[in-house]
């Protein structure tokens, strides 16, 4: 069965969310059971995620039973959703009960957990054999680029991270990246995986029931993209005493140095393990991370490949270079290396595009002990708060809603936007903040004369 | 600028919205844009603003308009 499930005990305690509500192995073998006498052929689902159980028996159910989902957030922005719907045609919705109406025209052929099974009236999806899993590429932006999983990329994944981690079946694991992004999807995969227990939660980390959930539930590791760790620092994590916890784990972006020394000496004072980790939804999820023990020395490297992995440098001769110090995009080889993009219906019968291999698009220095750092980043797009901001993305829904030409640019602390009209201009934080849901106050807009362009039409001087 | 008005002005800015809308039921359930970012940016404005160092506890309960104005009580601004 998908992730082994079938060979845990059944009576072990799989998942827990914040509404308290327990599954066990044993019953998450049961609904995929269900799934299958409702939804007994292969096909697209989209499952819009919340971190809920009935979210996660979706996930857990389809990928077992060779039913595609694509997962994205159920607060993705309307008009996003209908484009991704409109493009790829799910023949399923897989969605909260309450949502149903909205979403939905017909009424659900099967319900478990608060979520229910709705045809949508479009054909049974073409897909191609090993597809297993849809992701869009940004987690907000809508693009309706997808990334495309393998089976084999998911338990892979899972492997890897089992043995990165040294998880056990003990580990009680806070979940609460979402389920829609390919880190959270990690954290539940590489758990259920080893047989552990993750700990599903849909609160904030601003919200009482997050904290709740840590203590009464004796979390034994916590995974935050960076921003995750500045809510800790501002809410005095750093000075809890947290018996249980042993790791805390951290990717999506880079962590200032200040507050890396910070995780560090908490760790270091109260015997926890600090690990840093790097990778990316066309990798699912994790390919490096940072072996504890040299967290205190190596401050902002994403180590050495994972378990399973290989890491390398083509450098500025375009020669490609596995160890020893060196500079330039950085190369991933692994199994969990996925199988490409889809841009439209007719890519989900593609096959295998990356045959194992990653550009990376970050540009990488490597030391002389074998340790990367990320230095830059070749790729058109930021990551602020966690959200993966496409730039081409931001640029086509503000020259959708405005008559303006425009370029985007900025660092992973603010969003520039250079537009051409004045009158738009003050409205565009807030175009952005709807359409995308990045913070309005992360956005500047700059009013230019002209964007300048090469015969291309590539922006030139920015 | 009264307290009440200084309070005002930040949630204005932090939610774009008019004063009018500022009411009892200005809260996370009903501001669809309540997220952690714009809850730590109001508790880290309201430090500002006030001269204040709010608790853990006190930037958890700022999940509305009548929460913050309560807060603030706390902290024996008056409104």
């Amino acid at each position: 069965m998908f992730l082994n499930i079938d060979q845990k005990p059944k009576d072990k305690v799989a998942v827990i969310d914040d509404s308290a509500t327990e599954l066990t192995y044993g019953d998450l073998c049961r609904y995929a059971d269900e799934f299958r006498e409702v939804l007994p052929s292969r096909t697209l689902v989209f499952l819009l995620a919340e971190n809920r159980i009935g979210s996660l028996i979706g996930y857990t159910s389809l990928l077992n039973n060779h039913v595609v989902p694509l997962i994205i957030s159920s607060a993705t922005e309307r008009t996003l959703f209908d484009n991704l719907y409109a493009t790829y045609r799910p023949e399923y919705l897989w969605l909260p009960v309450e949502k149903v109406a909205e979403y939905a025209a017909n009424e659900p052929i099967y319900t478990a957990q608060g979520y229910a099974l709705v045809r949508t009236g479009y054909p049974q999806a073409q897909l191609y054999d090993d597809l297993s899993l849809l992701l869009p590429t940004s987690g907000s932006t809508g693009s309706p680029k997808l990334v495309r999983h393998s089976y084999r990329n998911i338990e892979a994944n899972a492997e890897n991270v089992m043995n990165l981690f040294g998880i056990t079946p003990s580990e009680r694991a806070l979940a609460s990246l979402p389920m829609h992004y390919t880190m959270g999807l990690s954290v539940i995969a590489s758990h259920l995986y080893a047989g552990a227990t993750v700990l599903l939660c849909g609160k904030s980390l601003l919200d009482a029931g997050f904290w709740k959930m840590l203590r009464d539930r004796e979390a034994t590791s916590i995974t935050g993209v960076p921003y995750s760790y500045e809510l800790l620092a501002k809410l005095r994590f750093f000075r809890m005493d947290l018996p249980h916890l042993t790791t805390i784990t951290q990717g999506g972006g880079k962590l200032t140095e200040e507050l890396w020394r910070q995780i560090v000496d908490y760790c270091q004072s109260r015997g926890k393990r600090f690990i840093a980790t790097y990778g990316q939804s066309e990798c699912t999820a994790r390919m490096a991370y940072l072996p504890a023990h040299l967290a205190a020395t190596k401050i902002g490297s994403i180590g050495i490949a994972e378990p399973g992995g290989q890491l390398s440098i083509v450098n500025n001769d375009n020669i490609e270079t596995f160890e020893g110090e060196d500079t330039g995009e950085m190369v991933y080889r692994g199994e969990n290396v996925t199988l490409g993009y889809a841009n439209s219906c007719d890519d989900l019968m593609l096959g295998d595009v990356n045959h194992g291999v990653m550009h990376t698009g970050d540009l990488t220095r490597r030391d002389a002990d074998g340790c990367y750092y990320i230095i830059g980043r070749l790729k058109r797009f930021l990551k602020i708060f966690g959200l993966r901001i496409g730039l081409d993305e931001v640029e086509n829904i503000i020259r959708t809603n405005y008559d303006t030409d425009c370029y985007c640019s900025g660092t992973d602390e603010k969003l520039i936007v250079k537009v051409t009209n004045p009158v738009v201009a003050d409205s565009i934080p807030t175009l952005i903040e709807d359409k995308t849901h990045l913070f309005h106050q992360r956005v500047e807009v700059m009013v230019v004369d002209k964007i300048l362009r090469n015969e291309a039409g590539k922006v030139i001087n920015q | 600028m009264t307290n009440l008005e200084k309070l005002n002005n930040i949630f204005c800015e932090m939610f774009s919205v008019n004063v009018e809308e500022l009411q009892a039921d200005f809260d996370r359930e009903h501001v669809a844009n309540w997220d952690s970012v714009h809850q730590v940016g109001l508790s880290s404005t309201i430090e500002d603003e006030f001269d204040i160092m709010l608790d853990p506890e006190d930037i958890i309960a700022l999940t509305s308009y009548e929460g913050a104005k309560s807060v603030l009580a706390k902290y024996d601004i008056e409104l």
